[in-house]
């Protein structure tokens, strides 16, 4: 086990590293001029020589590109995120208002994804091309072609419509008003866990058909074990190592998801802002972000694979 | 994203014999067949064609221009004349969808075969040589896979800036790593196969065998990757038109109209929410579905008795 945590971290610090490199290549080499990308093509062309030269120094982009490299990773290593171009607060406050909201959704919406989609698919898996089992495979492909962000979109115009109701817009952290906080992350958790929720449940599901097929299930069952005990006790923990997996791949669709989803809802989230600053075009508050979150699902499919290897001997020491 | 699943399924695919259609009637027994075999699947097929059709025929179908505003028609609801209503300067919502089509697919189709083919062809030169070059590919992959797709995809249509081939680009490369992995797979369970072998003892070069007795037995699983990946491309492409970082408008994408229903006013008309989300729900749906009975009738694993 040891051996093979040494492994995935250092794979792990390798992706960070690489991660490092490709951020900075498609934020800072990609753009042809940065100016262009933070003014837009029609003010760019307004600014004078003299002004572009004064903005290149003053943002350190005069510098050579592997000198800028080590600076921003330096400045990362210190915890100086920088200023957004157009925000007076800081990267790193701006962070530490927004994550723990994105971070609750995210949660939430992993928790909602196993509590739908586990059940639905044993209950697929136990009577398979039956009424209800067509029924939860159909919801499943439809939850798949689903824009999340559009979801979310309908969910708060039919609640207006139909009741009247909308969930506070104002940032609220969780122990200061739990339950304003909870109006505000369910909506979008809602969204994310059933998107989850249809891949869950139909990687479960044929899991589960595989496992059932095994001689050690076949022995529980002749052994006198009732289908029921037999599915909770033996069928279900071996299916489940591979929806595990999933569900540490699936974190990166709820990360990419929240942005989207978070804009459809309003919710005062770093999806939010990320979706902000897409928009804005502002380069350096991009470049972090991008950074963190790809760090951020590095960093948790570590921890989902030490957790499969954990439970299942086969891989540590595959 | 989607595709993980299917990724895992895609990888084990033996080698198929792609049957050489010789003209249009073999393509029409296969049509047939593919119908019998699977009718579900003909039938999202022949939706998705339809949507192709209406992308292509756009002008004609459209009954206004989806550019023209009409002043007044400013947030109209459905109507006679308006269908499914119009916008805040009274575009017709019908006619903008119909040629959101265009930008749909066009982006969808054209990010899928370009970011597949390179991987795959990566893919082929991975499996094929091995070693070093091997090595460094896998890292490289990897670190494209450490970002969700979506994000990736923002961050390069934004450092490329707004366009229709920026946004092609930008999905094809969250695409290349799929390619990449599944085609290598491929490649290393066929190079051990005999006949690579036999061909090699014969002397044939390199460039040879891969084209003529690996490139092959690759297509069954290119295509099957390829479809399964139209309805994620689908869904980043709304999702960047929808954040402001795809086809600029005025064109009229499905993610923009989105977008701008946002603009629409405090509450967005439910109209301009409704209808450009359901035609992408119902585009994804036909072209997973579609891929699905793909898979199943070019995977022989999965092919029931006959």
């Amino acid at each position: 086990m040891h051996s093979y945590i040494l492994r995935r971290l250092a794979l792990g610090a390798l992706a960070v590293i690489g991660v490092s490199v490709v951020v900075f290549v498609v934020l800072r080499v990609l753009p042809g001029d940065p100016l262009v990308a933070i003014f837009g093509p029609e003010g760019f062309t307004k600014l004078s020589e003299a002004e572009r030269a004064r903005y290149m120094a003053d943002l350190g982009l005069s510098d050579p590109l592997p000198v800028q490299y080590f600076h921003w990773v330096h400045d990362i290593i210190r915890g100086n995120l920088g200023h957004s171009f157009f925000r007076a607060e800081s990267v790193a406050e701006m962070i530490a208002r927004r994550a723990p909201l994105t971070a609750e959704i995210a949660l939430i919406s992993v928790v909602l994804s196993w509590l739908v989609g586990i059940p639905v698919a044993v209950i697929s898996a136990l009577r398979p091309n039956s009424m209800g089992d067509n029924v939860a495979r159909f919801l499943s492909i439809l939850f798949l072609a689903v824009p999340g962000f559009w979801f979310g979109m309908l969910i708060v115009l039919g609640l207006l419509f139909m009741f009247g109701y909308r969930a506070p817009l104002a940032n609220v952290a969780l122990f200061d008003d739990p339950w304003a906080n909870l109006q505000i992350v369910i909506g979008p958790a809602v969204v994310l866990g059933l998107g989850q929720a249809a891949y869950i449940a139909r990687m479960a599901r044929s899991s589960l058909l595989e496992v059932i097929r095994e001689d050690f299930i076949r022995t529980a069952r002749a052994k006198g074990l009732n289908r029921k005990m037999v599915v909770a006790l033996h069928a279900l923990p071996n299916a489940l190592l591979p929806v595990i997996t999933l569900s540490g791949i699936l974190l990166g669709f709820v990360l990419a998801g929240s942005i989207p989803v978070e804009r459809a809802f309003g919710t005062p989230g770093l999806g939010y802002a990320m979706a902000i600053a897409v928009s804005e075009r502002d380069v350096f508050v991009m470049q972090n972000l991008v950074f963190l979150y790809a760090v951020v699902f590095v960093l948790l499919n570590i921890v989902v694979d030490l957790i499969a290897a954990w439970l299942d001997p086969r891989i540590r020491y595959a | 994203m989607s595709t993980t699943t299917q990724d895992a399924a895609v990888a084990q695919v033996p080698a198929v014999r792609v049957a050489r259609p010789s003209g249009l009637r073999r393509v029409g027994r296969g049509l047939r067949w593919f119908a019998r075999r699977s009718p579900m699947s003909a039938f999202w097929g022949l939706i998705a064609a339809a949507i192709v059709v209406i992308a292509i025929a756009a002008p004609a179908i459209a009954p206004y221009d989806p550019l023209k505003s009409d002043f007044r028609a400013m947030t109209k609801p459905p109507s006679e004349r308006h269908y499914f209503g119009s916008d805040q300067i009274g575009r017709d919502t019908l006619s903008r969808m119909i040629h959101g089509s265009r930008a749909s697919l066009t982006v969808a189709i054209g990010a899928v075969v370009l970011g597949t083919t390179l991987g795959a062809f990566w893919g082929l030169a991975c499996g094929y040589f091995g070693g070093r070059f091997d090595l460094i590919s896998q890292r490289v992959i990897e670190f494209l896979q450490s970002f969700p797709d979506l994000i990736l995809a923002m961050a390069i249509a934004m450092a490329l800036g707004a366009g229709m081939g920026t946004v092609i680009v930008a999905i094809a490369i969250t695409r290349i790593s799929f390619g990449g992995r599944v085609i290598r797979a491929v490649v290393l369970s066929l190079k051990e196969m005999s006949y690579v072998e036999a061909a090699r003892g014969l002397g044939a070069s390199h460039l040879r065998i891969m084209a003529q007795h690996i490139l092959p037995q690759c297509i069954a699983p290119y295509l099957i990757l390829a479809t399964a990946h139209l309805g994620v491309a689908i869904i980043i492409e709304a999702s960047l038109g929808f954040l402001g970082v795809g086809i600029p408008p005025p064109t009229p994408t499905w993610g923009n109209m989105l977008a701008d229903s946002l603009n629409a006013g405090l509450i967005p008309p439910w109209w301009l929410v409704l209808f450009p989300g359901a035609a992408i729900t119902l585009t994804v749906l036909a072209f997973n579905l579609l891929g699905d009975g793909i898979r199943d009738a070019l995977d022989p694993r999965l092919r029931g008795p006959v």
